[in-house]
């Protein structure tokens, strides 16, 4: 395994999450550096690491521990791909609504490290809001759940939240649960196409403010000119209603599917409030191809190129109160840029939490902000 | 406390708002909960800087501070089981932005919840989250506890609308937490500051989002003949890809009280009686409406009505939420839990609940939200009676038990408190309770604040003991 140029020396596939947790210990009492691998599609996340000993794959981690259907709630090993969850879900009519791009192969641990989301966060949020249990193991070898399996819980401090996104740097997720949802009653996919950004950002507009505004909506840049692609679901009546009032074309749920796999070797998330999008996205050189999710606030610039545009988007993002962050890109621009941009204000809280859970910077030292 | 700390908090937030006269703080010795203790003062800033002025003279006098919103809160987040300052967010009330554009409000912590929904809705917006108190208790109140409410089955908890905070911590630095930016690189130290139950920071400041009002909403209620009807009609809705924006249930003993209290309209010969809300578009709510009531007529439900107006509805939701305090009619006092267990378990184990009281010969009356398997058993007595808290709390505690055997959690939204803590060793292990022991230590080092709470307390029961005999006459406080 290379990331970002440096070559593991070993690697370990443990078969459960104990022998997982003794793997990481292990490494950490011998002061070596660990990066926790799952479907590999999100390694280009994050600075170049310091150091990398060992990558601890999640891989035989992929059982589903449990899944209840009536209760709309499934438990899940970390290493399960999202694909294969998935499937078993709309067995039964069921979905977790989470549609990564960069995919398919991600698992579902490796999604919750990342905190990767997809256009359906605009009406069901992000795992931050569905996910109700996590199992991580800790650099010292102990395992530590937090939330529970059922919905709705408040027992004890929500560590879930600290996990998500931390690029597995408080520990790495062995298991986590999920609140699902039901597949929607009624669902239709329509596009329309806009020959400059304003008249595209307008009817982006628009069908934010109907009455039951789409699920997911994207609007895509390429070098012919925009396109808006809406996923309107609800009951029939209503469905048939908003797709009246917005009087876009149908076009085939394939889409999500296509777009789902995009992604890039040199790509970077943009992301401020949703109000503050259409200025971040006219600051991008005219060349780049991009997708953004009107309303939620977050585009993802697919060719990016030089270290200049990239800081001047950033300049940008940032100036907003929004963030730059790359998600994959060549050695050389991660160094001259920075996948993360300025730190938080609060970085010496997260340092010392970091300290608190993984005190030699076992787990992807250099790799996340602290 | 010693004349200097007190000196220096009147010179911090004024004379007039600190209060100290040992009459004075009995006013605040108890939240919504069944345990008290006196502080040594309650202090009330106006600002953060003066919150963060009071925290630094705490912590120079090694006192611990517990905030407190509006003490509606029934887990004993509020109380001051160590003494010290109850720092009261009351004076910071203010709302300070409505966003329409973005759909953001950035509010003061002594909000009233209503207050916000009511202010937002001149927009065309509304704050999701809605606790049965929600007429008294306050946002920074909520987020401290990440309050529930019955539309959270569908619109989800108070943490899923806090986008960013303000907070104090215990040594007065000031942070900002989150924000409106929607993938901020970086721990997610909003996370996990909501819901930390006064325990990490005092918050001081906090921006929700808002959502646009729904075209149409429809309110139904149907009664079943027994609890089990009415729980298998619950699964047939949701099976059916229907998740409602509330669905509510009520037993036999609270709607007789809360029908002769409310006159709402509830069948009192039914089992149990559900409250079903279903908004969106008005073709929508119509038609999911008319298959939800088509599934609960299959589910034996009888007498089906939806409200034709607001203030019907209205009636029907008065009932629901007021049903506690109607509860007041069988015996004055009541105490629950809000346990939660996976849905599908919930007749099995109401039915538990209904065992442990007979065999306390404390009556039960179950209100909750169905939707989402999150129970609320109140037990009803009377304190004058000798001995009966002793069989309260064991009843309570053997109710909270059967939901954890069946695989849910001690809360769903009430918060562990003082109530639950000694009961985090049922569904935490020590590795687990030892994670949530640095982060804690991360943000408080010195546990000052809200001490006591959370966590198993190895000096508690000495602790009740002693706020129980500090009450002069514990019945005068009900």
């Amino acid at each position: 395994m290379v990331v970002d140029g440096v070559e593991a020396r070993a690697s370990a596939r443990p078969a459960s999450a104990e022998e997982l947790a003794a793997a990481l210990a292990e490494a950490a009492a011998e002061g070596l550096a660990v990066i926790p691998v799952g479907g590999g599609r999100a390694l280009g996340m994050g600075d170049p690491p310091a150091r990398f000993d060992l990558a601890l794959y999640t891989s035989r981690l992929d059982r589903i521990v449990d899944f209840s259907p009536h209760d709309l709630t499934v438990t899940v090993e970390a290493g399960l791909p999202l694909e294969t969850l998935q499937a078993e879900l709309a067995k039964a009519r069921q979905f977790l609504p989470l549609d990564p791009f960069g995919g398919p192969g991600h698992t579902v641990g490796g999604l919750l490290a990342t905190g990767w989301s997809g256009p359906l966060r605009l009406r069901y949020g992000t795992a931050r809001d569905y996910l109700v249990g996590l199992r991580v193991a800790l650099p010292d070898g102990k395992l530590a759940r937090s939330g529970g399996r059922v919905v709705k819980n408040v027992s004890g401090y929500d560590l879930n939240k600290l996990h998500l996104g931390a690029l597995g740097t408080l520990g790495v997720i062995v298991e986590a649960s999920f609140k699902l949802f039901p597949q929607p009653l009624h669902e239709v996919t329509v596009r329309r196409e806009a020959e400059g950004f304003e008249e595209a950002w307008r009817e982006a507009e628009r069908a934010l403010s109907l009455a039951m505004p789409p699920v997911a909506l994207a609007l895509l840049k390429a070098d012919s000119g925009y396109s808006l692609v809406a996923r309107l679901a609800g009951s029939e009546e209503g469905v048939r209603r908003i797709q009246r009032e917005l009087g876009w074309a149908r076009t085939p749920f394939l889409f999500w599917v296509e777009l789902a796999e995009s992604g890039s070797r040199s790509w970077a998330r943009l992301a401020v409030r949703p109000q503050a999008l259409a200025a971040v996205l006219r600051s991008l050189p005219a060349p780049a191809r991009w997708v953004a999710q009107p309303g939620v606030g977050v585009a993802y610039w697919f060719s990016l190129e030089s270290a200049g545009a990239f800081r001047a988007a950033r300049a940008a993002a940032e100036a907003e109160g929004g963030s730059a962050v790359l998600l994959g890109a060549s050695t050389e621009l991660k160094h001259e840029v920075g996948a993360w941009g300025s730190p938080p204000a609060t970085i010496d809280l997260m340092r010392k939490l970091r300290a608190a859970f993984d005190p030699k910077c076992t787990i992807s030292p250099g790799r996340y902000l602290v | 406390m010693n004349r200097g700390a007190l000196e220096q908090l009147r010179k911090a937030v004024g004379a007039d708002h600190v209060v100290s006269d040992p009459h004075d703080l009995v006013i605040f010795e108890r939240d919504a909960s069944i345990t008290g203790a006196l502080p040594d003062a309650i202090v009330f800033p106006a600002d953060t800087a003066e919150v963060s002025k009071v925290l630094r003279i705490a912590a120079a006098h090694g006192l611990p501070v517990v905030p407190r919103g509006a003490g509606t809160g029934l887990s004993g987040g509020a109380v001051t089981i160590r003494h010290g300052i109850a720092l009261s967010l009351a004076r910071m009330h203010r709302i300070l932005e409505i966003d329409a554009g973005n759909r953001t409000a950035t509010v003061e912590p002594g909000v009233v919840n209503l207050d916000l929904s009511q202010a937002a809705a001149r927009q065309g917006l509304f704050y999701a989250p809605d606790p049965s108190s929600q007429k008294a208790c306050t946002i920074g109140g909520n987020a401290a506890e990440n309050s529930g409410g019955p539309h959270c089955l569908y619109y989800g908890v108070t943490s899923n609308h806090v986008l960013g905070m303000e907070v104090v911590l215990a040594d007065g630095s000031v942070h900002r937490v989150g924000g409106d930016n929607p993938d901020r690189p970086g721990l997610d130290l909003l996370g996990v500051l909501v819901g930390s139950e006064g325990t990490m920071a005092v918050i001081t400041k906090i921006q929700v989002k808002l959502l646009p009002l729904p075209e149409a909403v429809t309110t139904l209620m149907a009664a079943f003949p027994t609890i089990e009807t009415a729980s298998h009609a619950v699964s047939d809705v949701i099976a059916h890809g229907i998740v409602p924006a509330a669905l509510e249930m009520m037993d036999h003993a609270t709607v007789g009280a809360v029908e002769a209290h409310y006159r709402a309209g509830y069948p009192t010969d039914a089992g149990a009686v559900l409250l079903v809300e279903v908004d969106g578009l008005t073709e929508s709510a119509q038609e999911l409406m008319d298959q939800v009531r088509r599934l609960l007529e299959s589910n034996e439900a009888f007498s089906c009505r939806v409200a034709a107006d607001a203030a019907e509805r209205e009636l029907l939701w008065a009932g629901r939420k007021g049903a506690i305090g109607a509860l007041g009619r069988i015996k004055p006092n009541y105490y629950l839990h809000d346990g939660v267990v996976p849905r599908t378990r919930l007749p099995e184990v109401l039915r538990q609940v209904g065992e442990v009281a007979g065999r306390y010969r404390l009556p039960v009356a179950n209100v909750f939200h169905a939707g989402d398997g999150n129970l609320h058993p109140n037990i009803l007595f009377d304190l004058r009676e000798t001995g009966v808290m002793d069989r309260v709390e064991k009843a309570g505690e053997e109710m909270l038990r059967a939901c954890i055997d069946a695989g849910g959690t001690l809360s769903g939204e009430h918060g562990i408190g003082l109530e639950k803590n000694a009961f985090m060793p049922w569904i935490f292990g020590p590795d687990d309770l030892d994670a949530m022991q640095r982060v804690k230590d991360v943000f408080d080092p010195g546990g000052s604040l809200n001490p006591g709470k959370v966590f198993p307390d190895a000096e508690r029961k000495e602790a009740r003991l002693l706020a129980r005999s500090g009450v002069a006459s514990e019945a005068q406080w009900w």
